[in-house]
């Protein structure tokens, strides 16, 4: 089963929606915790003081999820870097994606980006998982220049998903700006899938992009871990224990 | 030992006892029962604390008093003050990678030698930061008003300490309401600053070897003994505080075993160098005598001598920034002294606090910004340089000791990635020549050095006698 990493601020009162926590059932939730502390704190000293607010709200969370579906744990970190302990823990519960919570009502539809280097066949077989038989509708979404090319990827696609029985439709933004674009046909959309990429110049400008499509689109976005970046058992081998989800991750491939 | 790890009991006379968890170290986080503690300080951030403490002080500060002092061989009593420092830092290192915990020197003498010495040393370190952030603070002010001067603005010596009190009580509002970046900011002034000194040194070691610019009379080394080359040691040691507030973070840094070591060795070793060059280079521009008749600031006048206005210029303003850079990175370790001592219920629980709004210790930023003000106003450099001194070689001397007390009957949590060198001649010589330096301080910093530490061993006695914390962890 596929992980999903939730992080939440949570001692900032943010939450997730019954929509994302319902979309999510049929995957193994951890739900992180974590509180951004300015540099003149030591994070223990914060642990202290708000260890017991902020695992009672976890605990609630988690058994939210675990409610609406599969198993679902948590964990609380004291942190003065938010970027590095959801890397971190992600790549400890070997997580094949990540959440970026928002808003949202039962989700009837996803939009699927697969603009970019991103590796397609994790994404498909992410999505696949996730609708898990459930009548969830998918649209699968790719910003290029390259119009014929464009086209055949989101066939082939679109057929590996509806050849295991999802209801799918493709959307093609030929020599538009991609991020307005997937701004654009995220309105008639619950949520985002997307893959992970690499960092880029732009993206230390303007932000990490996820964090951007989550901004514009207003609901929630799934992000599908570029996993042969940071995986490797050896690098992990001296850190905790990974938990009980590594082991039927989908097939990595390279496309 | 007392026993397992267990051993830590009892309540001050508040009913609070000591917050003592088991924990799992890794090189990411620290990992208690329920939470997840991030280690977000790599390498370079260690170094940036260290030499950004250190360099201000010493460099910017110093050399005028010094050689006034000692003459040329002021440049000895810095070696001096190096050498004790990496005695030090050597067991220091040992001890922090052991115990990667926030409190540094505190923590380790703690759980080596008992509450008592722990207590001393933990409240004598909140005052021993005190004292030396007043001292970078009088220091920042004299830049202050020399950089004024080379704007054009001659406003004289009157408005040292009140520029001197006004940043500081900046300083603390700014770290109370959150300095969000200021790690980065650090990392850049401590970048900037070493490139300025080593343009300087390497000009002006040419200038002073006699390959560029006026050959000039050489200066007897030592004009007025031995003596006052140890006394000389004794009052810059000041300038070597700075490892100890890499281990006052040794919780939040990354790979703790490698990094720590690292970073405390290296900042003395680079700053230790950069100090002796630049006594070096300044006895050799103007003889002691001038320079010690320009004061606090003199490094601007030796900067005048070798570059014109631009070296005036680029050392003043390096000298803002170092002392700075120095003061605000001591007010951040005061806050962590004060936090692991009221951890373990010597100081009231409330000191330990965390504000809502900005999630920064506001009580411990107060405890330190308050006693700071009231010290800079004094404006007695030498006074509270000394004192400074005074206070942290106790707790410089006492690690070792408690390095040896430890290795004697190692605990069964007693782990340290790093082990030092030449054990136990290096602890054991550390400890020595911590104590000595003190014998040559000036009597009136003895004296409110060893008043703060009877007070601080009252307050022991009546605050929280029955609290154990010794091999803890």
């Amino acid at each position: 089963m596929t992980r999903v990493l939730v992080p939440l601020a949570i001692l900032e009162g943010e939450s997730v929606s019954t929509g994302l926590t319902a979309l999510l059932g049929p995957m193994d939730v951890t739900v992180l915790g974590y509180h951004v502390l300015p540099e003149q704190t030591p994070p223990d000293q914060a642990r202290m003081q708000y260890e017991d607010r902020a695992t009672a709200a976890l605990t609630d969370l988690a058994t939210e999820f675990r409610t609406a579906g599969e198993g679902a744990d948590h964990r609380l970190v004291f942190t003065h870097d938010r970027e590095q302990t959801v890397d971190r823990v992600a790549e400890e519960t070997a997580a094949g994606a990540y959440a970026i919570t928002g808003a949202t009502g039962p989700v009837d539809r996803l939009l699927v980006a697969l603009t970019g280097d991103v590796a397609v066949e994790r994404i498909c077989s992410f999505v696949t998982e996730l609708v898990g038989g459930r009548g969830i509708g998918v649209t699968l979404f790719l910003a290029t220049d390259d119009e014929a090319g464009g086209r055949e990827l989101l066939e082939a696609a679109g057929a590996a998903l509806s050849g295991r029985g999802i209801d799918v439709r493709t959307e093609l933004a030929a020599n538009e700006p991609p991020f307005e674009a997937l701004i654009e046909a995220a309105t008639d959309h619950d949520a985002i899938v997307m893959g992970e990429r690499a960092p880029s110049l732009r993206s230390l400008v303007f932000g990490e992009e996820a964090e951007r499509v989550a901004a514009g689109s207003v609901g929630p976005v799934l992000v599908v871990r570029n996993v042969e970046e940071s995986d490797g058992a050896e690098a992990n081998a001296d850190r905790l224990p990974p938990s009980n989800a590594t082991a039927d991750r989908p097939a990595t491939d390279d496309s | 030992m007392d026993g397992p790890s267990s051993s830590a009991g009892g309540t001050n006379v508040e009913g609070e006892a000591p917050q003592i968890e088991p924990t799992i170290e890794t090189d990411d986080a620290t990992i208690t029962d329920d939470a997840e503690l991030e280690r977000t300080l790599g390498l370079s951030g260690g170094l940036a604390i260290g030499i950004g403490t250190m360099i201000g002080a010493g460099i910017f500060v110093f050399p005028g008093l010094a050689a006034g002092r000692a003459g040329p061989a002021a440049a000895a009593s810095f070696a001096i003050g190096a050498v004790v420092a990496l005695l030090v830092a050597l067991p220091a290192s040992e001890l922090a990678t052991a115990m990667p915990k926030s409190g540094g020197g505190y923590y380790f003498i703690s759980r080596g030698l008992g509450t008592l010495a722990g207590a001393v040393v933990g409240l004598s370190l909140w005052f021993g930061l005190v004292f030396a952030t007043a001292f970078y603070l009088v220091g920042f002010g004299y830049y202050a008003v020399d950089t004024l001067a080379e704007l054009g603005l001659a406003v004289g010596g009157g408005l040292v300490i009140p520029l001197a009190l006004l940043f500081g009580a900046g300083f603390t509002v700014l770290n109370v309401t959150g300095t969000e970046n200021a790690a980065k900011l650090q990392n850049g002034i401590v970048a900037l600053l070493l490139s300025i000194l080593v343009c300087f040194l390497a000009y002006g070691g040419l200038d002073a070897a006699g390959l560029v610019g006026e050959p000039m009379a050489p200066e007897q080394f030592a004009p007025l003994g031995t003596m006052p080359i140890l006394t000389t040691a004794a009052l810059v040691f000041t300038s070597y505080l700075g490892f100890a507030q890499v281990a006052t973070v040794a919780g939040e840094m990354k790979e703790p075993g490698r990094n720590l070591p690292l970073a405390m060795v290296g900042s003395v070793l680079v700053v230790g160098v950069l100090y002796v060059l630049t006594i070096f280079v300044a006895t050799s521009a103007f003889g002691s005598e001038q320079l010690s008749r320009f004061g606090e600031t003199a490094m601007v006048e030796v900067g005048r001598h070798y570059l014109g206005a631009v070296g005036a210029f680029a050392i003043v303003f390096g000298g803002l920034l170092a002392t700075m850079s120095s003061a605000n990175a001591s007010v951040l370790s005061t806050s962590r002294a004060i936090y692991a001592v009221s951890k373990d219920a010597l100081l009231p629980r409330q000191a330990s606090r965390i504000n809502l709004r900005y999630g920064t210790p506001h009580v411990a930023l107060g405890m330190a910004g308050g006693p700071i003000l009231v010290l800079t106003a004094t404006g007695r450099v030498e006074l509270l340089a000394e004192v400074a001194s005074f206070l942290h070689l106790i707790m410089y001397g006492l690690i070792c000791v408690a390095l040896l007390a430890l290795r004697r009957d190692e605990p069964e949590w007693y782990d340290p990635d790093f082990r030092v060198p030449g054990y136990p001649v290096v602890p054991v010589l550390g400890a020595i020549a911590s104590f000595a330096l003190i014998g040559f301080m000036q009597l009136a910093s003895q004296l409110v050095g060893v008043g703060i530490m009877i007070a601080t061993a009252g307050w022991y006695a009546y605050y929280a006698r029955d609290v154990t914390l010794k091999g803890a962890l």
